[in-house]
């Protein structure tokens, strides 16, 4: 009993690590319509800027989680200004070819700057003790990761559904010359939407080094289960995104620590079932 | 005195085809100015290309003396030039009043924060519902856009141009796909506009055009072929040749 409910925590982080990496990824696909494969590296950037502030400087983990979110932006800001957003009139297998090739480059960068081998981190004590929750004892990390990337993800919803950002956002989907009419510059509005896409992927990738490691094959390693959350919540849906990870999460987490043989592979078949019986994903369940 | 929007010898060619082939035009501050022509006669593009919808090819164009010819499009609605599409450019999903709130609050966009709520500024809303008013759609202002008829979504859209506070407003077919009696309702909201707003309309309905424009430019084949007041275009005999043709005189 105690140890189903210590793997359905480690489901529900991984499931939260599962949305920071997927939302932005999410966004830019509903919003912008940009297949975006390279998505993952901003999630390796985060990683990268928190173990060398952490092994190199001495940084306190706390303090690199903000930075990793900063780097990460900019430099998917960056990256939209001066390539990316002459991509978005291109045909969907010419932003897969493109978006494909800015991952295997980031990941032979990160080879050459970092090495290949997997990047150790120390967590503080307070983060490695292991605590009790309503008397399961369970990894602080864990728990600190699930708040954290909670917090994120109400304050992704409120920004989109309640600020004048947001509403510009939808109104910029909605009709983009219309949204022009009135003023928008909608090409930097979707610059400042991919960087803060990015800098959530960059948060998960510094949260995820723990417990789910850091090399220079991360882009590829969690694109598939990325892209299971965005099929599955609807591409541009924040709640079904979170909904989608969590479930995924858990499933995986569950059936892998269940029956270890064949455990890998039933996400595939709750893919191959949603898809079967809600082919436009749980967002569009209510609409 | 400086024109209140100016063309000098502005061009849109795509490939070999000249769709816009060196416009010079001069809007007087206060205009109630009409750009008529045949189909095809390039009126839509040349308004494409006065508003930085389309790039213009060769030329310049020219806001207040000031050359915004290098500009996009939000940026010359910030100096105050707003247009109106042929067919509507709304937010289909929101009611009337989140349409034009949605200007105001790009309008004061330098005075506000992002974070700012988009739904709990009382004043924003004051101002969106008198543009509203301003076209008769006052009780319909919490209305979905998309549940509106045809006719009164185009007076939507024309707030949400009023509500950038345009100096110069190009309205494209303001009344196309509405009925001829609704027609002239939408004229006569225009007509009630500030006398100091500049307006330049594209209108297909030569009854209207007469009815309501004090000067007329006349475009055939993306050239000006002429320009002066109703009553000059209506007896011109080059005009009636090539536009008005065998659809007889329209008196003013």
């Amino acid at each position: 009993m105690i140890n189903t409910a210590s793997v359905l925590l480690d489901g529900v982080s991984y499931g939260m690590l599962l949305f920071l990496f997927s939302i932005g990824l999410s966004i830019t696909l509903g919003l912008m319509r940009f297949v975006n494969l390279a998505h993952g590296a901003f999630a390796m950037i985060g990683g990268y800027v928190t173990v060398s502030l952490v092994n190199l400087l001495g940084v306190p983990f706390l303090l690199t989680l903000p930075a990793a979110f900063a780097v990460s932006g900019v430099v998917g800001f960056v990256l939209e200004r001066v390539v990316i957003h002459r991509v978005y009139r291109e045909p969907e297998l010419q932003q897969v070819l493109f978006s494909i090739g800015l991952a295997f480059a980031a990941s032979a960068l990160a080879t050459i700057v970092f090495g290949p081998q997997q990047q150790p981190i120390a967590l503080p004590s307070w983060l490695a003790q292991r605590i009790s929750l309503l008397g399961v004892p369970v990894g602080a990390s864990r728990v600190f990761l699930i708040g954290v990337a909670a917090v994120a993800a109400v304050l992704l919803v409120l920004l989109f559904n309640r600020t004048l950002f947001g509403a510009r956002i939808r109104a910029a989907v909605d009709n983009r010359r219309a949204a022009e009419g009135i003023g928008v510059r909608v090409g930097r509005l979707f610059a400042v939407t991919f960087a803060l896409g990015a800098a959530m992927a960059g948060l998960g990738g510094a949260l995820a080094v723990d417990s789910l490691g850091l090399d220079p094959t991360m882009p590829f390693k969690y694109l598939i289960p990325v892209l299971m959350v965005v099929v599955i919540g609807g591409p541009g849906s924040i709640p079904g995104s979170l909904v989608a990870s969590l479930v995924l999460g858990v499933v995986d987490t569950m059936f892998k620590y269940a029956v270890p043989d064949v455990g890998p592979f039933v996400v595939y078949a709750l893919l191959v079932g949603m898809l079967l019986a809600f082919p436009r994903g749980l967002a569009a369940i209510r609409a | 005195m400086t024109a209140a929007l100016e063309s000098r010898n502005l061009a849109v060619r795509y490939g070999h085809f000249s769709a816009v082939g060196g416009v010079d035009l001069a809007i007087a501050p206060g205009a109630r100015h009409a750009l008529i022509g045949p189909n095809g006669a390039g009126k839509t593009t040349l308004v494409h290309a006065l508003t930085g919808n389309v790039a213009a090819t060769a030329g310049s164009v020219h806001l207040d003396g000031e050359d915004i010819t290098h500009l996009a499009q939000p940026a010359r609605v910030r100096k105050g030039l707003a247009r109106t599409f042929q067919i509507n450019q709304l937010f289909r999903s929101q009611t009337v009043l989140e349409n034009v709130l949605l200007a105001v609050f790009e309008r004061q966009r330098a005075t506000r924060a992002f974070w700012r709520s988009a739904t709990g500024d009382r004043r924003a809303i004051a101002e969106a519902r008198e543009h509203i008013a301003l076209v008769n759609l006052a009780s319909l202002a919490d209305q979905p856009v998309h549940r509106l008829a045809y006719g009164q979504q185009r007076m939507v859209e024309i707030a949400i141009a009023l509500a950038t506070r345009p100096r110069v407003l190009i309205l494209d077919e303001p009344a196309a796909g509405v009925p001829t009696t609704e027609s002239a309702v939408i004229f006569e909201r225009l007509e009630a506009l500030p006398r100091e707003m500049t307006l330049i309309f594209v209108e297909h309905d030569m009854n209207l055009v007469f009815r309501f424009a004090e000067r007329i430019t006349v475009l055939v084949a993306g050239k000006v072929l002429t320009e002066g007041t109703p009553a000059e275009i209506s007896a011109d005999e080059r005009v009636r040749e090539v536009y008005l043709g065998r659809r007889g005189h329209h008196a003013a």
